[in-house]
């Protein structure tokens, strides 16, 4: 029965790309009147209001197909396109056939979302939006916790950005619908996360004194990006370090092993004059307080 | 309908602070006419009260909510009924936190269909930040940030969009830094810093369809400023009181004028269902010009008087330019393949003049300028089939391929600076992935995703080396009940012949809710993230180099949430809600006492962090008239360190509104 309902559903779609028996958006209404009722508030009604698209472009049918069957068949969702009929990649098929064109879709179909069948339906409510904008199917926040619950848990951390507080959005940092190979790492992870300017890591949206570009460069923060010390989402730790203490986060780079850095000779240890057992050393940042970069110190003193 | 709004209600309650419980719950949602526009209208204003006992600095870090009037909420939507309005169709306004929350936002969206769409988001956000663990709380911070996006785009939905773009970013306030003087065995002076950091973006753009495809261009410019004075307030003894080292007097300012002109240039189509092609190549030309003046005066570690004067000006600039390429092909309506290659080449270069003059001679003439150059390419293919409804399979392999190159810059080589040899140095990246989704009945799923990543060397010892993560997730869902759980997994080994690092982060939750009546719903969640680390130590004890040690860290959190919702009588809402977060770290009692990986006292108390951040609350509405409900809210936040109590606290907040509708 369901592979049945596929392959109608499929038909449907070939359909609509034939533009057969259109019968307008009025003969919806008569049914589905709550629906009709409040769809002049709802994005897609442009494409009502404009007069001049296309049947399969415009109105009920341009997401749902031709409606003379449903019609003639009194209802049911096996003679119309239901979204909670279709499996997803149709779903997806449905809704790029407008919305592809945007370049922040540009890699939607390779999108870790879209792998995990993640589509379009699953976020968005296009008739029963919780949310001012976007036709979200909840809050932005809300609706990525429900499958995200690890990041809800380290939004509830002590020191985090304030996406619970409402004044940071996933999206500010993340796009959902897929983006290009990062920049920074390997170009491999992290996967879903945007950049600025179309290059540079979403942090330098927001901290823009740390984007340089300095004369001396703390060369971990280029190369592998904010996150070789930092936690985005929350930490228990000040400044959402990945250690409690700033000289944990430094050594475990800094012990000169290794054919690691810059140098392939292990990244610089401490001098001999950096007595550990001393708390003044094990505060790193109190005298290299530009740690980000620096334009007048190669070791970050000013 | 009634559970489904109340659903919808319950979650709305876990993540929010005590701001309101909604404001569409009075009056009808359906709004009122005007003509030709319908508009709903709602707002919240209240009292919002915080008593703070303990560690303020730490509340108003992480919380940070304190007393007074505010707008805690407004939504208004106006909207054409016909989509033709006079000026626009559609206006969207919504606030929050207005009046002196440190968190506040205004989003503005004001569209007249075909012709235009001007999208405004403003923020402000108060930041505090003692940071006590971090260079002694000389580090604190009390700045505010606000950030506002303009974006208007002209003919929205025809085949040639313009675009228009303004974004600012301002950061100011009063800072706390420190400097280290005069040499390299001196002392470590607090500061006062006045921070003013400013980000201007403006840009212009357009997006044209010819052909059946879509060519986007965009062009900005990004300009930054920076001017945060530093200073010292009174003759200070240093950090270490002990020794000789005093400053006297301290001025430092330090402009930065920065520039980045940027283009990005996006190229896609897709192609009657058998293919989809997109393209993007982008440029970003950051350029910093920038000048110190330094001067301080005081005593050295021998009690030599010390007047020290630093000077350095000079440009900084990197050059980044990215270039993306992907191919989709779809060779069947079940069968996705990808393959996406890019290019990205980051340089790092300029000049930099230095002089510093001690005591009237010169001690540094030049530095020279330091070069990093980072060439990565990358190639990914994935493959997604969808053979049935309820099974889909993917997968992927990734090879990259990152070259950096370096010059190190030395002290006193002279002027000009004899050329230093670039070090350079490759690095490679295979990667596999591999997943499944499986729908055995319809209210479930169950996805399983892996990777697996070598990388031939690392940049650092703790960068992805060798990497494996793991995913697991099985969702049950019908229409009013839902209960999740997961499964993940990410592991990072990197050996070397000196040192190894390992990484070991595990997480475990379940999350659910459940609306058994159209009076009661409740929404759980629990999740368990566990972190080890574990690295090798090179440090010098007293001049002794200590070796072969290793840096243990270990974090156990757990971190839970629970909300219930309940009604009375269709007139009173009722939620209670509950944050419990708990590091219990390695399970020890005390600072010390491990010892297994370090001998150094300080390196074993940093080897876990236990804490306990728990947040109750509560929150009643009650509709008063149709149109009027009247709202109150508790929510109690206690911060515990196990190892000391200095950042402790706990704090007592609330608030009553009035919330209106029209």
């Amino acid at each position: 029965m369901t592979l049945f309902r596929v392959a109608q559903a499929a038909l449907l779609l070939t359909a609509v790309c034939r533009g057969a028996d259109y019968v307008g958006s009025e003969a919806c209404k008569t049914c589905h009147a709550t629906v009709w009722n409040q769809f002049f508030r709802n994005p897609h009604y442009k494409s009502i209001a404009s007069g001049k698209e296309a049947p399969e472009n415009t109105g009920c049918e341009g997401c749902h197909g031709p409606g003379k069957a449903h019609i003639e068949a009194r209802g049911g969702k096996a003679t119309i396109i239901a979204f909670s009929e279709i499996g997803p990649e149709k779903t997806l098929d449905a809704c790029l056939r407008c919305h592809a064109q945007t370049l922040s879709r540009a890699n939607i179909r390779r999108s870790l979302h879209t792998q995990e069948d993640v589509v379009c339906s699953t976020c968005h409510s296009i008739h029963n939006s919780k949310a001012p904008r976007f036709l979200l199917a909840k809050k932005q926040t809300e609706l990525c916790y429900t499958c995200h619950a690890s990041v809800k848990a380290q939004f509830s951390m002590p020191f985090k950005h304030r996406v619970n507080e409402g004044v940071v959005e996933c999206t500010d940092c993340h796009n959902p619908h897929g983006t290009f190979a990062a920049s920074w790492k390997m170009a491999s992870r992290p996967r879903m996360v945007d950049q600025k300017e179309g290059n540079e890591e979403p942090c330098l949206k927001c901290h823009a004194d740390k984007r340089g570009p300095f004369v001396y460069e703390h060369a971990a923060v280029r190369v592998d990006g904010c996150e070789i010390c930092h936690m985005p989402h929350g930490s228990t730790n000040p400044k959402m370090l990945k250690r409690p203490t700033v000289f944990t986060v430094c050594l475990e780079c800094h012990n000169g092993a290794g054919t690691f850095g810059r140098t392939n000779n292990g990244v610089y240890q401490t001098p001999s004059t950096h007595n550990m057992a001393d708390p003044r050393y094990q505060n790193c940042t109190t005298c290299h307080a530009r740690i980000h970069g620096s334009n007048a110190d190669p070791f970050f003193f000013r | 309908m009634r559970r489904i709004f109340l659903f919808t209600l319950c979650s709305l309650a876990l993540a929010q602070p005590p701001v309101a419980p909604t404001t569409e719950q009075t009056g009808n949602a359906r709004g009122e006419n005007q003509g030709n526009y319908n508009i709903i209208d709602s707002f919240e204003v209240g009292y919002r009260f915080a008593s703070v006992g303990g560690d303020g600095g730490m509340y108003d870090s992480t919380v940070n909510y304190g007393d007074g009037i505010r707008l805690l909420s407004s939504s208004l939507t106006i909207q054409s009924r016909d989509g033709h309005g006079t000026l626009f169709d559609h206006l969207l306004l919504t606030t929050q936190g207005l009046g002196n929350d440190p968190y506040q936002s205004v989003i503005l969206r004001i569209e007249k269909n075909r012709l235009y769409r001007y999208d405004m988001m403003w923020r402000l956000t108060d930041y505090v930040d003692p940071a006590a663990t971090i260079s002694f709380g000389e580090h604190a911070m009390n700045t505010q940030r606000t950030m506002q996006d303009h974006d208007l785009t002209l003919f929205p939905q025809s085949n040639f969009k313009l675009f228009l773009g303004y974004s600012r970013n301002l950061e100011t306030g009063p800072a706390l830094t420190t400097i280290q003087l005069f040499n390299s065995q001196g002392d470590e002076f607090p500061l006062f810093a006045n921070v003013h950091r400013e980000v201007n973006e403006y840009r212009l753009g357009g997006e044209v369809h010819l052909f059946g495809m879509r060519l986007n261009v965009m062009h900005g410019w990004e300009d930054y400023k920076e001017n945060s004075p530093q200073s010292l307030t009174s003759p200070s003894a240093g950090n270490n009181p002990a020794d000789l080292n005093t400053l006297a007097s301290f001025q430092s300012t330090q402009p930065i004028h920065g520039t980045s002109p940027y283009w990005r240039v996006g190229l896609f189509r897709e192609g009657k269902k058998l293919w989809a092609v997109n393209g993007r190549f982008t440029y970003v030309a950051g350029k910093d010009a920038f000048s110190l003046d330094e001067m301080s005066a005081g005593t050295d570690f021998r009690g030599t008087p010390t007047q020290l004067q630093v000077v350095s000006f000079g440009n900084a600039d990197r050059p980044a330019l990215t270039a993306n390429l992907t191919l989709s092909i779809f060779p069947t309506d079940h069968i996705v393949l990808t393959n996406q290659s890019s290019f990205a080449n980051i340089r790092m270069i300029g000049d930099s003049y230095f002089t510093e003059i001690e005591n009237g001679s010169m001690v540094s003439p030049v530095l020279p300028f330091q070069y990093l150059g980072i060439r990565t390419f990358a190639n990914t293919t994935d493959a997604m089939l969808h053979p049935t409804k309820w099974f889909s399979i993917h997968g992927g392999f990734e090879y990259s391929d990152r070259h950096i190159g370096s010059v190190q810059g030395q002290s006193n080589l002279g002027d000009p600076a004899p050329a230093q040899p670039a070090i350079e140095q490759s690095s490679q990246l295979k990667a596999g992935t591999l997943g499944f989704r499986v729908k055995p009945i319809k209210p479930l799923t169950i996805s399983v995703d892996g990777e697996v990543g070598r990388t031939s060397k690392p940049f650092y010892p703790i960068s992805d080396g060798n990497y494996q993560a793991f995913r697991a997730r099985a969702e049950y869902k019908v229409k009013l009940f839902r209960v999740g759980a997961y499964a993940k997994s990410d592991y990072n080994i990197n050996s070397d012949m000196l040192t190894s690092f390992a990484s070991h982060a595990r997480q475990y939750g379940a999350d659910g809710s459940w609306i058994p009546t159209s009076w009661f719903s409740i929404d759980a969640s629990y999740t368990k993230l566990h972190l080890n680390t574990l690295g090798g130590l090179n440090y010098f004890d007293a001049g002794v180099n200590v070796t072969g040690e290793s840096s243990y860290y270990i974090s156990n959190i757990h971190s839970a949430n629970l909300s219930a919702h309940f009604t009375f009588l269709k007139r009173a809402d009722i939620i209670a809600g509950y944050s419990h977060v708990q590091d219990v770290g390695d399970g020890r009692a005390t600072p010390a006492g491990a010892g297994l990986y370090s001998a150094l006292p300080a390196f074993q108390a940093a080897q876990t962090f236990p804490l306990r951040y728990l947040s109750p609350q509560v929150r009643l509405s009650i509709r008063i008239t149709p149109k009027l409900r009247w709202n109150t809210g508790y929510q109690y936040y206690g911060y515990r360190e196990q190892f000391s109590a200095a950042q402790d606290y706990r704090a007592n907040t609330g608030f009553s509104s009035l919330a209106f509708s029209f």
